[in-house]
């Protein structure tokens, strides 16, 4: 899919990805896991569909598949909202949390990091040809409905796919302004979810409650994972805070500091749920009490 | 030989004969001070101020006495100076006298005290400080002797100090005369910021006064001179012992106030609003005071309620632009309300204490003197002709009447003067006439001259004083002169309704039947609902709002609700609101897809 010109190899790319990853999904034949492959190719076939649709569309009126040259505005539209169905953009997220929730860790991993390159760039290729109201609309809903869905949550998983939603929705803001910044936010991204999840993994660590004991098995990496979880909150000197700062002098640059605002504002709901994350794993040391006894094995 | 001289040297003699009983006793131990010391020195000074009141008629001198000058700042002076001029002359003497009478007569009614010379030098120290007040040349004195005035009445009110009332009372008189001295400084301030001088002769402005410093000085008279709104302290300032009310209640302090606009009058003269103000304030306290007479039963609160009267219809006369017949219904006033008064304590000491009316009666055989120097005075106070009370009262009500201003003023004051006849009878026919209610085996006699003698050198004055005052002064204001009979005869007319009325109805109460509470009699015995309105409504609004909001709107609202708090409960909500849209159907999903997709299809065209 990336190094593509043609939509109709896009396409292909995309459908492959999908199919490739649902029996990772469905792997441990759980009636969740198999729920959530049922929800992924759902929408990811309707997100192919919509692709494909749009790319047609502009041939017919344009007359040509390349992708840099997606001109027809019916096209851009289909496909902006196509990709967000892909990437998991408001208001096209629902599934999102759910197949994380459904699948393991390492899966979930993949489903975050590499299965969001194609489609980011995608809008990387289409970039000047975008709609920019819509994708700041979209942008803002992520965020906002990233961080108020992420109180809400005990399992880690969820968390970890609203945090997810929240960043996309901080790339999606950019994306017509200065391409190459929402692709650095991207790349950073990979790099502290990477991080997180397989933190997360390698303490098997599912929800909150066990978050608060597994400490004991690895007390650096739940230190690391402290450091990690507000890098992803995009507090200063850490590496998530890069990003941020960059988007919102871009977007100031462009005459939007109440964008700016806003979408800042909306982040500090996901810090919220990173610092209780943070607080289980790190923070309730003894002589701190926990709710629950120490775990004895490691496995 | 030069007659200022004497004129001014007499003036300060009798000033520091007054100081004497109470500097001596602070030079040498063997000089103490009695009560029979201060009367004679009070009596003293009497005689040495008649020569110069007499100077001041025989020659119309008057002069302007500076003590000191106090360099304030570059361009305001503030000089210690004293006023001679008519309106001190004359009343000196008329202070000294009444004093004089009332401290006799208090040598019999608190012989019983312990501290009978605390006493004594307390009212001396009151009567310097109005003295002080009266001759003072520049608000500056001025407001030193109404802050002294002010300071003495509190002390002696709560003279039995150890009666909860009593100290209530005390404090009500200070607070409200504490509200009326804000206008008394506002009006010093805007005259030393505008005119650059505290002087009473330099107040004059050719053209209209602002009527801002005048409400000051109205606010002032108001809380002093108790009328209506500021008013309570006054029948609440019957706690005292009698002379205390004697004096300062009837015929010094009250009066104060009026003193203050007598002073002021050439700013008022031009600026009708402020006349206006003092005509309709002073017509509805006469009233309201009248009217709460009507159904009073202690002998005290009845005369206490026609001070408050009387001093509504001097403040009346401010309000005519006659400053002159003001100060003449207050020379007369203080005879005749201060031997009612002495007249009162009498009978109250002879009844062992006792000071219901509807306790009283058939004293007239009893004690003799008493009951006849009562008569007189309330005759005095009725306006009588010819009696000292006519002079100045008929006038101010030909004025009022024969005058083109406010109306509803005449009316209400009419009717007052028939309510005052009203209260006037009720009272004589309660106390003097009728079969006796009080206890049997009260010793009662009137032997002592310390009694008598002040009831009828008060007596003598109350029926001579207007005739004199009026023959031997000449008015600056020409009094009306021609007005139709019917018109000449109002004040007589309707005193002696009022007097028949009350016979009539005096006459009702021989069948002793508990009469019904009318709407009518419930407003006049309670006062006019003012004291609990004022004194609990107010306060308990204002403690209970400064409540809410130190706590409820100030701690609960801005620091919880609206703050941090309130931030946090939005979160909350919109995160389960959220929460409830994500219902992990794949359909709804999908078809929310769907709309979406066509909203943004159909918003782009």
């Amino acid at each position: 899919t990336i190094s593509s010109n043609h939509w109709i190899l896009a396409w292909t790319g995309l459908e492959i990805n999908t199919l490739a990853i649902l029996p990772l999904i469905s792997k441990s034949h759980h009636p969740r896991a198999i729920e959530a492959a049922t929800k992924y190719f759902l929408v990811q076939a309707a997100a192919s569909a919509l692709v494909l649709f749009s790319s047609m569309t502009n041939a017919w009126h344009t007359g040509q598949w390349d992708i840099t040259q997606l001109t027809h505005p019916t096209s851009c539209l289909i496909l902006t909202s196509a990709i967000a169905m892909k990437l998991g953009l408001a208001p096209f997220h629902f599934w999102f949390p759910e197949v994380l929730q459904g699948s393991p860790l390492t899966t979930g991993l993949l489903l975050s990091t590499a299965m969001k390159f194609p489609p980011i760039t995608l809008l990387y290729m289409t970039s000047q040809s975008l709609n920019p109201a819509l994708l700041t609309t979209m942008a803002i809903l992520s965020a906002a409905l990233g961080g108020w869905m992420g109180l809400n949550q005990t399992q880690t998983r969820k968390i970890l796919a609203f945090s997810s939603i929240s960043h996309l929705g901080w790339m999606a803001i950019i994306i017509t302004y200065s391409p190459k910044l929402a692709l650095l936010n991207f790349y950073l991204y990979t790099l502290m979810t990477a991080a997180a999840f397989l933190t997360l993994n390698s303490m098997k660590v599912l929800k909150l409650s066990t978050l608060m004991t597994s400490w004991s098995k690895t007390p650096t990496l739940s230190a690391m994972l402290l450091l990690t979880l507000l890098s992803l909150a995009g507090l200063p000197p850490l590496t998530g805070f890069l990003p941020k700062w960059l988007i919102i002098e871009e977007l100031t640059k462009q005459e939007m500091a109440p964008t700016a605002t806003i979408i800042s504002l909306l982040s500090l709901l996901s810090l919220f749920f990173y610092l209780r994350l943070a607080y289980c794993s790190t923070i309730t040391l003894p002589p701190h009490t926990t709710n629950h006894m120490k775990r004895w094995h490691t496995n | 030989m030069d007659l200022s001289l004497v004129l001014n040297t007499l003036m300060l003699l009798t000033i520091t004969t007054l100081l004497t009983p109470i500097i001596l006793p602070m030079l040498s131990d063997k000089l103490k001070s009695s009560p029979l010391t201060i009367t004679n020195t009070v009596k003293t000074s009497f005689l040495i101020s008649l020569i110069p009141m007499t100077i001041h008629i025989h020659s119309g001198m008057e002069s302007l006495i500076t003590i000191w000058e106090w360099k304030f700042i570059m361009n305001f002076k503030i000089p210690i100076s004293l006023k001679l001029d008519f309106y001190s002359l004359t009343f000196f003497p008329i202070a000294l006298f009444v004093s004089w009478s009332i401290l006799q007569f208090a040598m019999w009614y608190m012989a019983s005290d312990p501290h009978i010379t605390k006493f004594f030098i307390y009212l001396l120290f009151f009567l310097i400080t109005m003295l002080i007040l009266i001759v003072a040349n520049n608000l500056f004195v001025l407001f030193i002797g109404w802050e002294g005035v002010g300071i003495m009445s509190f002390l002696l009110i709560s003279w039995w100090h150890g009666r909860a009332e009593a100290n209530t009372a005390a404090l009500q008189a200070v607070l409200y005369n504490r509200v009326g001295d804000v206008g008394l400084i506002l009006c010093m301030a805007w005259l030393a910021s505008t005119m650059n001088t505290w002087e009473i002769h330099q107040m004059t402005s050719p053209h209209q006064t602002p009527t801002l410093p005048l409400l000051g000085l109205i606010l002032a008279a108001t809380g002093k001179s108790a009328q209506f709104g500021l008013h309570p302290w006054l029948p609440a300032a019957m706690e005292g012992p009698t002379p205390v009310s004697a004096l300062l209640h009837s015929s010094t302090m009250v009066v104060a106030g009026i003193f203050l606009l007598i002073r002021t009058h050439p700013l008022f003269d031009n600026n009708p609003t402020a006349l206006t103000l003092c005509l309709c304030l002073g017509a509805l306290s006469t009233l309201f005071a009248a009217t709460c007479a009507l159904t009073q039963n202690d002998i005290k609160k009845i005369i206490a309620f026609s001070t408050s009267s009387q001093l509504g219809l001097m403040m009346v006369t401010i309000g005519l632009n006659q400053p002159q017949l003001a100060f003449f219904h207050i020379s007369t006033h203080a005879f005749f309300k201060a031997m009612l008064f002495l007249c009162s304590g009498s009978i109250i000491h002879s009844l062992n204490g006792e000071q219901d009316i509807r306790k009283m009666g058939g004293l007239q055989k009893m004690l003799p003197t008493t009951t006849s120097c009562l008569t007189i005075g309330n005759l005095a106070l009725m306006g009588t002709p010819f009696l000292a009370g006519f002079y100045s009262k008929d006038q101010i009500i030909e004025s009022l009447s024969t005058s083109y201003l406010n109306a509803w003023a005449l009316l209400l004051t009419l009717l007052a003067t028939s309510f005052t006849a009203i209260y006037t009878v009720r009272m004589t026919v309660l106390v003097q006439s009728g079969f006796v209610r009080t206890p049997p085996l009260t010793p009662m006699n009137e032997n002592d001259p310390n009694v008598t003698s002040p009831l009828t050198r008060l007596a003598l004055g109350s029926i001579t004083a207007g005739f004199l005052i009026t023959s031997f002064i000449t008015p600056t204001k020409i009094p009306p002169m021609t007005m139709p009979t019917s018109i000449k005869l109002t004040a007589i007319a309707v005193t002696a309704l009022g007097i028949i009325l009350a016979l009539e109805i005096s006459k009702m109460t021989q069948t002793l039947i508990l009469k019904k509470q009318s709407p009518m009699s419930n407003f006049s015995t309670s006062l006019g609902y003012f004291n609990p309105l004022v004194h609990r409504l107010h306060s308990t609004n204002l403690l209970t709002g400064g409540q809410k909001f130190a706590s409820q709107l100030i701690d609960l609202s801005w620091y919880k609700l609206l703050g941090p708090e309130g931030l946090a409960n939005l979160q909350t909500t919109a995160s389960k609101t959220a929460t409830s849209l994500h219902s992990g159907l794949i359909k709804a999903y999908l078809g929310s897809f769907a709309l979406s997709i066509l909203i943004i299809l159909m918003s782009s065209y």
